[in-house]
């Protein structure tokens, strides 16, 4: 049935093919789904039922009386059940990213990408579609705190006015930030406290980037890739796609260069070196698994073999280290090198400043400059070295060197390398603040708390990654009283309460020149200020450069094969732990390992079988424990095999392991940070590693939903693809499909309604998909979906509409490459799950969408049953009582609820309708703007997926209409549908992926 | 021997059967009848806040629909009006009526008149206002003659299956789009004719599937 040549497999049970994966492929559902195992039975749990539904039919005699509540003076603009859109930016370590809040009657529910902002371009990552739950996060602090005792602005305002005077020594550690108000304030405080010291303190910021080009260029740069004009990039663990700052903008360039439309174009070829599977990695098209320790001398070994033939790299002539005869050296240094102008190498943020140097000098010496990548002047960068300023600031707390110490975000305590003792080095501070959203580890042990604003609370400003100045405007008051790091600056500087809407006009007023209230209120409207960017610097080898690099060039040896390294990387989704406590991205599927709810040491097959690690065994969520011993401390942590990690090499996340957080974050995972020591920040070399006799129960979604080893994901290089264009069609035979016809035989009535305009379709590129997951996050913000918990997880019931399942392929021992593909529900025009149906539940609607009637379902899940893309999710309990009505006040997380879109019952089934309900404003739209069409303009419906996503691989629109973006896409030689030879017709098809593999690595 | 039963007794069964059929008919038709909107929902009419008369504004004075229900024509909701488009008229009229003393006491403090909905769908259901009247399906259609209400009652059921009877067949219910907020029209002889023009001219296919109203 199949021609496909590669084994697919999606994990190491599923390749095995063992007993127990062919026992779980035989039953319906995985074991367990359908027990209730929490403390109470079956039958005491019907009990209770009974009970409930007899008091809730008395109590549903009387009509509840609702009311409705209007204003009582209109606010401009405003209409009563229409969505109102603010253009505002969210700033993130150190930069910020231009985007769009829809609001519904003044409450934020969704945010999406400024289509007008150069850093979005419309999209969105994850945690831009998720920091909407952290707003309404009902365990963020609620005010503030003195000695841990609930206090108020006002007694903190005054405290600090009277003891932080002038002539008081005070360091304020702060997050990385782009604020144009705030650095001025900056100026301002550091001007009135004479003896004040600033700290930028980041665990995982671009410091190290900037030391690098303060090494190469003599001062701080900050390095801006251009991807999009890329043919060759390079990555030296470079995860410029995953929790990376501006990662939105990498990653539409990065496609960009990707787009395939015919077989003529050509797109960019991507090289990842890197020690764990990244996401960058999972799309390259080469990828070697390093340790980290050797990231370094492979780049090194990479200059050197340039040096041959390129000028100013001499300071790497004749340098050779273990890696120098590597066939990958000669092929990259060969590559870049034909590529001169158009290729550009990265280096991971957390690799050190002289790795970052030698990555900039190559990229000046192949020219790259100006081309695929540029060095930034930062107006508000400092030529201090901010790492070891902060290790000099704690120093000095520690031996009271110290009067006061403010924190503007951030939460040290955690996150500070073990040995500098942050969290002892706070309490010999007499004075100390921490602005912060949660109560956490840094706020308990200083003096005072103050309970943070979200940025969508309160007013601020900030450069994005490439320095256009935008504008963050708050779209509700803050419903906790909290305040932004410039108003307590301002308080503290003023001894008074701050305003600081007035703050960032002053700040924009120079900026913007004459006529200043009209160009404001274009800034408000626009969210940024168009044509203004960091200026480009003439970015020249400085004279130190050889000096120092060749200083220490010798010592740049291949690490250790045998040893262990331990590396501590920031979660794909919870970034450095300041997003423990949001369900949303704690539940999400880590991109690689499909891993929810927890941390693990990934450790490679290899690895794992020096270890004695077992391979888990199918539908079993016990694995084996890992004992982690460096620098004298240990942590035991569950582990997981990652086939394509590195050897010897264990990549651990960090932010987990919290305590009295909230009800998301606590007792979730193992703290990491405490592996990580002022010295080795990034990774650990010479750690020892042993299993221990414990077993850990992990979530994973990764067995579940095993689509059997068809070719769902259908890949070729460039040149196959050349050779075979409709490589991807032909590759299954569908029976009973005549030549020249488009679909098979159906013996069921057709479903198609060729007199009914529009008709809907999806089209999603498997070539420009990265597999981020921004997509689940975008539909679950959308749709109301609920957060089950890990158990649930556990047994197979999570409820995300589109999820992305991972292939890997290749040699498991090797370094195998990995697919994502991602999976909504397909909208079949002859729908299984509508055979079935016992109460027509779910039927199709006139233009084409597989509808399903939350009302009439009646539970019995022969639809999901019957669904061949397993697509189709069940309220197994009533997930939205417990999510919305229980805690202490409810109200909170039901503002964040879409009002379009209904929450389910107990007992229902639910799926993707193509977000059916920005059809149908469309459609109406359409209607009152024309007066006859429902057929909106192509382009002018977009699902929150295809909104978010930033690769632009899914497309959407109206099949009737033939110059539709969705029908030309699927025009496209390689479009294929999932499961063609059942006849289903989906709605959704696939555009295959195309690697450009080179030749001489295959 | 005596016997036991008496002869009456022979007819138990059959009593007892029809009587259980009997019963379980009345009350599937008594939930059915008694259970229905048409009889729950019509004839709504809960006391206000503000003791308001449509009969007397909309009916006597004439005020049109859309000077308070302000977005009906562009948005899902008709929308209330605010304190303020009250007071638009009540700064100068009636000014110290007693009745009104609600009002007043909103417009100073800033707090909300808190109104009792009538007319209440389910919230699974998403009806659409400016769907309708844009396409000549009058207010008096769903909500009765407003203007001859002192107290707003609910008129019509409201109810799934009399949507549906009007979404299959829209004819008797549209009127040309300058009577949508005619309390009065009463539809001409030539109904029918009329409705298929405003039907081809609007492209009306009123949509019965699920997700019309439903998602």
């Amino acid at each position: 049935m199949s021609k496909q040549k590669q084994t697919y497999w999606r994990s190491l049970n599923e390749l095995a093919k063992n007993e127990e994966y062919q026992r779980f492929v035989d039953r319906e559902f995985p074991e367990n789904a359908s027990e209730l195992k929490d403390g109470y039975s079956r039958r005491n749990f019907l009990q209770i039922m009974g009970a409930s539904i007899a008091l809730a039919g008395f109590a549903a005699c009387r009509k509840p009386v609702q009311k409705i509540i209007p204003h009582t003076t209109m606010p401009e603009y405003t209409v009563a059940g229409k969505q109102v859109f603010y253009a505002t930016s969210m700033p993130y370590a150190g930069s910020v990213t231009g985007l769009l809040v829809e609001t519904n009657g003044g409450r934020p529910t969704k945010i999406e990408g400024n289509e007008e902002h150069p850093s979005s371009n419309g999209a969105t990552n994850l945690v831009h579609q998720a920091t909407i739950l952290d707003m309404y996060d009902p365990d963020r602090s609620r005010g503030v705190r003195n000695n841990n005792e609930a206090s108020g602005w006002s007694a903190f305002v005054d405290a600090a006015g009277e003891y932080l005077t002038a002539e008081k020594r005070i360091a304020f550690i702060a997050e990385a930030n782009s604020s144009l108000t705030l650095n001025r304030l900056k100026k301002e405080a550091l001007s009135k406290f004479r003896n004040a010291t600033w700290v930028t303190y980041e665990p995982f910021g671009e410091e190290n980037q900037l030391l690098g080009s303060q090494i190469a260029f003599g001062r701080k740069l900050r390095v801006a890739p251009k991807l999009a004009d890329a043919k060759v990039v390079v990555s030296f663990d470079a995860d410029f796609m995953g929790p990376a700052v501006d990662n939105v903008r990498n990653i539409r360039e990065f496609s960009k260069a990707r787009t395939v439309s015919s077989t003529e174009d050509s797109i960019s070829r991507l090289y990842v070196a890197e020690p764990n599977y990244s996401l960058t990695g999972s799309n390259a098209d080469h990828r070697l698994r390093i340790k980290a320790a050797d990231v370094k001398p492979l780049l090194y070994a990479v200059a050197a073999k340039l040096a041959e033939n390129t000028s100013g790299l001499d300071v790497f002539s004749g340098y050779s280290n273990g890696y120098s005869q590597h066939t990958w050296v000669s092929v990259l240094a060969e590559d870049l090198k034909t590529n001169a102008g158009a290729s550009i190498v990265m280096v991971g943020a957390d690799h050190d400043a002289e790795t970052h140097a030698a990555a900039a000098v190559i990229n000046v010496a192949l020219g790259n400059v100006g081309k695929t990548v540029s060095y930034l002047e930062l107006p508000h960068a400092d030529d201090v070295n901010q790492n070891s300023l902060f290790l000099d600031t704690v120093a000095a707390m520690q031996s009271g060197a110290i009067d006061g110490v403010v924190i503007l975000g951030g939460n040290p305590v955690l996150t500070a390398p073990r040995d500098l003792n942050f969290a002892a080095a706070l309490q010999q501070v007499p004075f100390s603040a921490h602005l912060a959203n949660h109560v956490d580890e840094t706020s308990k042990l200083a003096k005072w708390h103050v309970n943070r604003a979200h940025f969508l609370e309160h007013w601020g400003d900030g450069y994005d990654f490439h320095g256009a100045p935008s504008i963050v405007q708050p779209m509700i008051l803050p419903l906790f009283g909290g305040k932004s790091e410039i108003e307590i600056l301002g308080a503290i500087l003023n001894g008074a309460d701050f305003d600081a809407s007035e703050a960032v006009k002053a700040t924009w007023k120079p900026l913007l020149g004459t006529g200043f209230d009209a160009k404001w209120r274009t800034v408000l409207h626009d969210g940024l200020l168009k044509d203004y960017s960091f200026r480009a610097a003439n970015a020249s080898i400085g004279a130190s450069l050889r000096n120092t690099l060749s200083a220490t060039i010798g010592s740049v040896r291949q690490a250790n094969v045998d040893a262990f390294e331990i590396v501590l990387k920031p979660d794909p989704t919870l970034y450095d732990g300041r997003h423990t406590n949001n369900g949303w991205l704690m539940e999400l599927p880590d991109p690689i390992t499909k891993i929810t709810w927890d941390n693990v040491a990934l450790v490679s097959p290899t690895t794992a079988e020096k270890l004695g690690i077992r391979t888990r065994k199918f539908g079993d969520t016990e694995v084996d424990m890992v004992q982690i011993e460096v620098n004298g401390t240990s942590v035991e942590i569950a582990s997981w095999i990652l086939p394509g990690h590195a050897d010897n090499s264990i990549t651990v996340y960090a932010g987990y392991g919290r305590k009295g957080i909230g009800r998301v974050a606590d007792e979730v995972g193992v703290n990491t940070y405490t592996l990580a020591t002022s010295s080795n920040a990034l990774f650990a070399s010479g750690a020892s590693v042993s299993k221990t006799r414990s077993r850990y129960t992990i979530a994973t979604t990764q067995d579940h939903h095993s689509m059997e080893g068809r070719p769902f994901v259908r890949e070729a290089s460039v040149e196959e693809y050349r050779n075979d264009p409709r490589f991807a069609a032909d590759m299954v035979y569908v029976p009973g499909r005549k030549k020249g016809e488009e679909h098979a035989i159906s013996l069921f009535n057709e479903q198609t309604f060729p007199d009914r305009e529009p008709q809907w379709g999806m089209a999603i590129d498997l070539t420009t998909c990265i597999g981020c997951g921004v997509c689940t996050i975008a539909c679950q913000a959308e749709n109301n979906i609920p957060v089950i918990g890990k158990n649930e997880v556990k047994r197979g019931r999570e409820m995300h509409w589109i999820r992305t399942d991972r292939y890997f392929s290749g040699d498991v021992n090797g370094d195998p490459q990995i697919v994502h593909q991602p999976i909504p529900c397909m909208q079949c025009e002859l729908a299984p799950c509508e055979q079935v149906c016992p109460v027509a539940a779910t039927t199709h609607s006139d233009d084409g969408l597989n509808q399903m009637t939350y009302n009439r379902c009646i539970g019995t899940r022969y639809c999901a049953n019957n669904c061949p893309f397993k697509v189709r999710r069940f309220n197994f309990f009533n997930y939205p009582v417990e999510y919305l009505t229980q805690g202490d006040d409810p109200e909170v997380i039901q503002m964040a609820m879409n009002p379009d879109v209904s929450i389910r019952f107990r007992g229902v089934m639910e799926k993707c309708t193509y977000c059916v309900q920005r059809i149908s404003r469309a459609k109406l739209q359409t209607k009152l703007d024309t007066g006859n069409s429902i057929k909106p303009a192509d382009g002018s419906v977009k699902t929150a997926c295809q909104q978010a996503c930033p690769a632009n691989a899914i497309t959407f629109g109206d099949l009737t209409d033939k110059n539709s973006i969705v029908v030309r896409t699927k025009s496209n030689e390689r479009n294929y549908l999932l499961l063609e030879e059942l006849n289903i017709r989906p709605r959704t098809s696939y555009l295959a992926k195309i690697r450009n593999t080179n030749e001489k690595l295959a | 021997m005596a016997q036991l039963f008496p002869e009456w007794s022979n007819r138990v069964p059959r009593l007892l059967l029809v009587g259980s059929i009997l019963l379980v008919t009345s009350i599937v038709f008594g939930f059915w009848y008694f259970g229905s909107p048409k009889f729950i929902d019509v004839g709504y009419a809960p006391l206000q806040p503000i003791d308001y008369s449509h009969k007397l504004h909309a009916g006597e004075l004439g005020i049109d629909c859309r000077y308070c229900h302000s977005s009906v024509e562009v948005s899902a909701v008709a929308s209330v009006p605010s304190t303020q488009t009250c007071m638009n008229c009540h700064a100068q009229i009636a000014t110290d009526s007693e009745k009104l003393q609600l009002l007043r006491d909103s417009w100073e403090t800033g707090d909300a008149i808190e109104w009792i909905k009538v007319h209440d769908i389910a919230d699974y259901s998403y009806f659409n206002h400016a769907a309708h009247v844009n396409v000549g399906v009058g207010c008096a259609s769903c909500h009765g003659r407003v203007d001859r209400m002192e107290v707003v009652m609910q008129s019509e059921p409201l109810s799934m299956g009399w949507c549906l009877d009007c979404h299959n067949n829209p004819e008797p219910h549209l009127r040309p789009l300058d009577e949508i907020t005619n309390m009065g029209w009463q539809a001409p002889e030539n109904q029918y004719l009329l409705a298929q023009e405003i039907i081809a001219k609007k492209n009306i296919a009123p949509p019965i599937y699920c997700n019309a109203c439903h998602r």
